[in-house]
């Protein structure tokens, strides 16, 4: 049986497994003995890449089929830090999986900065190593540029987060329809806005500091950004019709 | 045998052809029976989920055959003995020359002792096996939509019609062979045969509506609320509970209440035919009913064959076939009734009322839609309105389901106006006669009606056995496709069922007016005080208490079937839970015990049923014992203006909180998962016993209670004459009012035992 390393989002875990990806998912959102629910997103990731940065005798030895023939679950090997240790090209693709235990791949890209659109406000949720929900005037590239190139006090060595939907808002905060947003507070998150598009300069403000731990699918604008600096990768998440035709059970459950 | 005096020779043809007709009917259900048989059962994992359903249909139908049989047998001795207190009309005189008063007791006796049980066991056949057809035709649909949607589509709709042309044919055949035996007689044992197929239909109404919603609630409330297991998960113990109560709630349930529909509305127009003719001498009034009868048959036939999708077509829309069904059999029935007028009848004034009757259906078809569909405003704005919280969503929904009441109610208001303008200037006898044509043709449709019902269960069970043995993606979209449309049928021939069902009141409303006025002049009671000539006097205080009183009962029954519902779901949820602490059964490595599910609900159900139906059969007697005949007259208007109002208020805001929890599902405000989606399913968890429990079964209620008044009130005229005070009624009136204090305190706790209720 082949051996999978996962690099688990919230919260963060550097996992090894001998379940394939689907079924990892699987796992983690419904299949446990303690009975856990809730959605996971989870990035594979090239072993190969990452030998020399882990304790492999380790691994060998503790993922390992179990008495029965059944295949091992998952082995922890690291809880801290974790997406800092990981080389971005050893990221392979990354699944998210429904709180039924539907998953989805989403292939990695390299991010074509030049598609994207300025003028635009942005809504974006943190998923590694923090977790704000945060509104910004940044493109996502200009928005991780920010965070992790050390040019403002708060600085991340990596970053992971998603791009949501912000329909009317993201040109008009004060008077734009919020008709299909299922953002809680919305009064909250026009103020937000508002002050990006304001007279003084700021360029990113919190939305909200506690991440609830589930991302809405169906709220994702374009997808799921990972890099630091100049160097990011990209996560297509497709739309509602292609998703219907990809994956019919992950798009019937979310 | 057939005995029609002045019949001409058209007319007795015509009441063989209808038999005939009847028959016919009946063989076409056969046919297409054979048809869906011959379809393969797919994969062995697809038979062995329907194993599961299978096994707790079947051990539900056999438990509920025991509880009814003996009642059934109950019953038919009342029936028998009815005689000997009431004497046989002056009509079955006439029909029975030469035979002594004994004879003729005991032909009346048994006719209608006979009556009532065909009619219970028709009503039974009618609910136990189209139950068992759509649990045939559900894993067949779920095989040929590995094929192809037409398939998946034909399969369905046809194992529906089944029911459907099983309610037509043996409701046709029924009152057919009753008058054929018994000519001008007939109302004497025509009110057995109503009787007995609407408690029946109670007793499925009632037990179908606590089952399917404890194991829905039970399942949904422990699976996917707290497990967060998806719909239809094989590790979820209630899942094959929830399954069978679809089958049990809307196949069984519905059929056998749509079937009673229509065996009261022939049984009300033909005791009111039966007065016109000995008024007019015209057979006419009498055989047009039936006739048109026949011909809704017939349509019935062509427009559900017209229902198929194309062979090779993945993505066609099965609503519009449907529809195309539908409406062809409705232009096929009005033709076909006007050139009946024009040649035998010479008069439109019956023509115009069965048209009515058919515009009454498609209308309350439209508001139906209108209010519960998620395409139109109000569904939209319920959703719009989870965005607050459950609390506004379920003001809306509440506000929304008023509202389609108050239209529902007018439109059937000015439906019975149509029938007074019809017979404008005729006596009151002739406008109850329209009102009762009116529910004829508002029923010409019923076995396209019931096939559309029966779709609904067939297609979600289908879907449940897709997701339990993991088929394809392409034959998902399928049944999800059928299974959406299912959910509109069943949406849409609610309102149907609730509409003809105040009809079909309305007209037993007049023949009970009739009737007591009858046996009023049979027991030389001056004109002035015979109740046609009195009208039911809403003045006088002891009727208004009759009135009021008519309108608690829906209120009780209501309280009583949501209560009903809350302590078998709770027994569900507990054990649900009970079954995911067994080591293996989260990973998949055990199966659970889906069996114990099933009997709970199935022991839950029928437990309630008893005590209900005591209430809807005691509660005349006592307002007729206690008060008097004509405060019984105001008893019943109460019971059916708020039974109406209740009955659609519960559907209609139970079905726009389902669907605009769907929406929501499909995306809107977040989808699945967002605080919009989480209001909505509070909204939907309410609406459920509302919209498939409490509501259906005031239906049947409503009718229980009106047959019973007719079947009670000579014997209250015989023996509670105005200005004479009889103990016998005042023992009665209170041994009827133990009997429901019995019957509360009894469904209240969920039995006399303490433990039991404490479980």
């Amino acid at each position: 049986m082949s051996k999978f390393i996962y690099l688990t989002a919230t919260p963060e875990a550097l996992i090894a497994s001998m379940l394939p990806p689907a079924e990892f998912g699987a796992y983690l959102s419904t299949g446990t003995k303690k009975r856990n629910k809730g959605q996971a997103i989870f990035f594979e990731v090239d072993l190969g890449k990452i030998e020399k940065l882990i304790d492999m005798d380790g691994l060998n030895k503790r993922c390992v089929a179990k008495a029965d023939g059944k295949p091992k679950s998952s082995v922890y090997l690291s809880v801290y830090k974790t997406l800092e240790m990981i080389p971005l090209p050893a990221l392979k693709s990354l699944y998210l999986t429904t709180d039924n235990g539907y998953t989805l791949e989403l292939k990695k890209e390299t991010y074509d900065t030049s598609k994207e659109v300025l003028g635009k406000l942005h809504l974006f949720q943190e998923l590694c190593p923090v977790t704000p929900l945060v509104a910004s005037e940044l493109t996502p590239s200009a928005f991780m540029k920010k965070l992790t190139d050390g040019s403002i006090p708060i600085v991340l060595p990596k970053l992971f987060f998603v791009d949501l939907k912000l329909g009317e808002l993201a040109t008009n905060p004060l008077n734009g329809s919020v008709e299909h947003l299922p953002y809680s507070n919305v009064g909250h998150l026009r103020d937000c806005l508002e002050i990006l598009k304001g007279e003084y300069e700021k360029h990113m403000k919190t939305v909200q500091r506690v991440y609830s731990g589930s991302l809405l699918y169906r709220t994702i604008e374009t997808g799921f950004y990972v890099g630091s600096k100049d160097e990011i990768y990209y996560y297509h998440y497709p739309s509602l019709t292609e998703l219907e035709n990809i994956n019919y059970e992950f798009f019937r459950s979310i | 045998m057939v005995s029609l005096p002045g019949a001409t020779p058209f007319e007795v043809v015509a009441i063989w052809t209808v038999l005939v007709i009847a028959f016919f009917g009946l063989a076409y259900a056969l046919f297409l029976r054979r048809q869906v048989m011959a379809c393969d059962k797919g994969t062995e994992k697809m038979q062995d989920v329907w194993d599961g359903i299978r096994l707790g249909a079947n051990a539900y139908l056999k438990r509920q055959l025991r509880t009814i049989v003996p009642l059934i047998f109950v019953f038919t001795v009342i029936l028998f003995l009815s005689v000997y207190v009431v004497p046989p009309t002056e009509e079955s005189k006439l029909r029975f020359v030469g035979y002594s008063d004994e004879s003729l007791k005991l032909v009346i006796g048994f006719g209608r002792a006979v009556a009532f049980i065909m009619g219970a066991v028709f009503s039974l056949l009618v609910g136990q096996f189209g139950m068992r057809m759509a649990v045939q035709a559900n894993v067949r649909v779920a095989s040929a939509s590995r094929r192809s949607f037409g398939e998946a589509l034909k399969i369905a709709y046809r194992a529906g019609t089944v029911t459907g042309m099983l309610t037509d044919g043996l409701g046709l055949l029924g009152g057919t062979m009753i008058f054929i035996i018994f000519g001008v007689a007939s109302p004497d044992t025509l009110l057995g045969f109503g009787f007995g197929g609407t408690l029946l239909a109670l007793f499925m109404r009632v037990g179908g509506g606590i089952y399917t919603k404890a194991a829905d609630v039970g399942a949904d409330l422990v699976g996917k609320v707290e497990a967060g297991l998806p719909e239809d998960d094989e590790r979820n113990a209630a899942v094959i509970a929830d399954l069978v109560g679809d089958n049990v709630g809307d196949c069984a349930g519905m059929a056998a209440d749509i079937f009673e529909s229509y065996e009261v509305t022939i049984v009300s127009t033909l005791i009111l035919g039966v007065v016109l003719f000995t008024q007019t001498h015209q057979l006419s009034w009498i055989i047009f009913p039936l006739l048109v009868r026949g011909i809704g048959v017939l349509s019935s036939i062509i427009g559900t064959y017209l229902v198929k999708g194309n062979k090779n077509d993945k993505t066609n829309n099965a609503l519009k076939s449907i529809n195309k069904g539908f409406y062809s059999s409705a232009a096929i029935s009005i033709v076909a009734f006007g050139i009946l007028s024009y040649f035998y009848l010479h008069d439109w004034r019956s023509f115009l009322s069965v048209v009515v009757g058919i515009v009454l259906a498609i209308v309350l078809d439209e508001i139906t839609k209108h209010f519960t569909d998620g395409t139109f405003h109000p569904v939209k704005d319920i959703a719009k309105n989870a965005k607050t919280g459950s609390a506004t969503l379920l003001l809306k929904g509440l506000s929304y389901g008023f509202e389609v009441a108050v239209w529902q109610t007018l439109v059937i208001a000015l439906t019975i106006f149509a029938s007074v303008m019809i017979y404008y200037g005729q006596p009151v006898v002739y406008v109850l006669y329209g009102v009762a044509m009116t529910g004829i043709g508002m029923l010409t449709l019923t076995g396209n009606n019931v096939a559309m019902d029966a779709f609904g269960p067939i297609a979600d069970n289908a879907n449940g056995i897709g997701e339990l043995s993991h088929l394809d993606k392409d034959a998902r979209k399928i049944m999800d496709s059928l299974d959406a449309t299912g959910n509109t049928t069943k949406a849409i021939t609610k309102g149907v069922a609730i509409g003809s069902a105040v009809i079909a009141a309305v007209a037993l409303f007049g023949s009970f007016i009739t009737d007591v006025s009858k046996v009023q002049i049979q027991l030389g009671f001056e004109k002035s005080a015979q109740l046609i000539e009195t009208g039911i006097r809403i003045n006088v205080p002891i009727i208004f208490i009759g009135f009021l009183i008519g309108g608690t009962i829906p209120w009780l029954f209501s309280s009583l079937t949501i209560n009903a519902v809350t302590r078998a779901a709770a027994q569900i949820v507990e054990e649900v839970r009970r079954q995911f602490r067994i080591p293996g059964i989260i990973e998949r490595t055990v199966k659970p015990d889906y069996q114990r599910a099933v009997d709970i609900c199935t022991v839950s159900a029928q437990r309630e049923l008893v005590p209900l139906a005591l209430i809807a059969v005691v509660s005349p007697i006592l307002i007729g014992a206690l008060l008097g005949v004509e405060a019984l007259g105001g008893f019943l208007a109460g019971v059916i203006l708020s039974g109406q109002l209740l009955a659609v208020f519960m559907a209609s805001a139970g079905g726009a909180w389902d669907n605009a929890k769907k929406t929501i599902e499909d995306g809107l405000y977040g989808g699945k998962g967002s605080d919009a989606h989480h209001a909505a399913v509070v909204g939907d968890t309410v609406g459920d016993p509302l919209k498939d429990t409490a509501g259906p079964a005031l239906n049947p209620m409503i009718k229980v209670i009106n047959l019973v008044s007719l079947l009670a009130a000579p014997v209250i005229i015989a023996y509670q004459k105005p200005g004479h005070a009889s103990l016998g009624m005042f023992i009665t009136g209170v041994f009827c009012l133990a009997i429901i204090i019995g019957a509360i305190t009894f469904s209240k706790r969920g039995g006399f035992k303490k433990e039991v209720f404490e479980q």
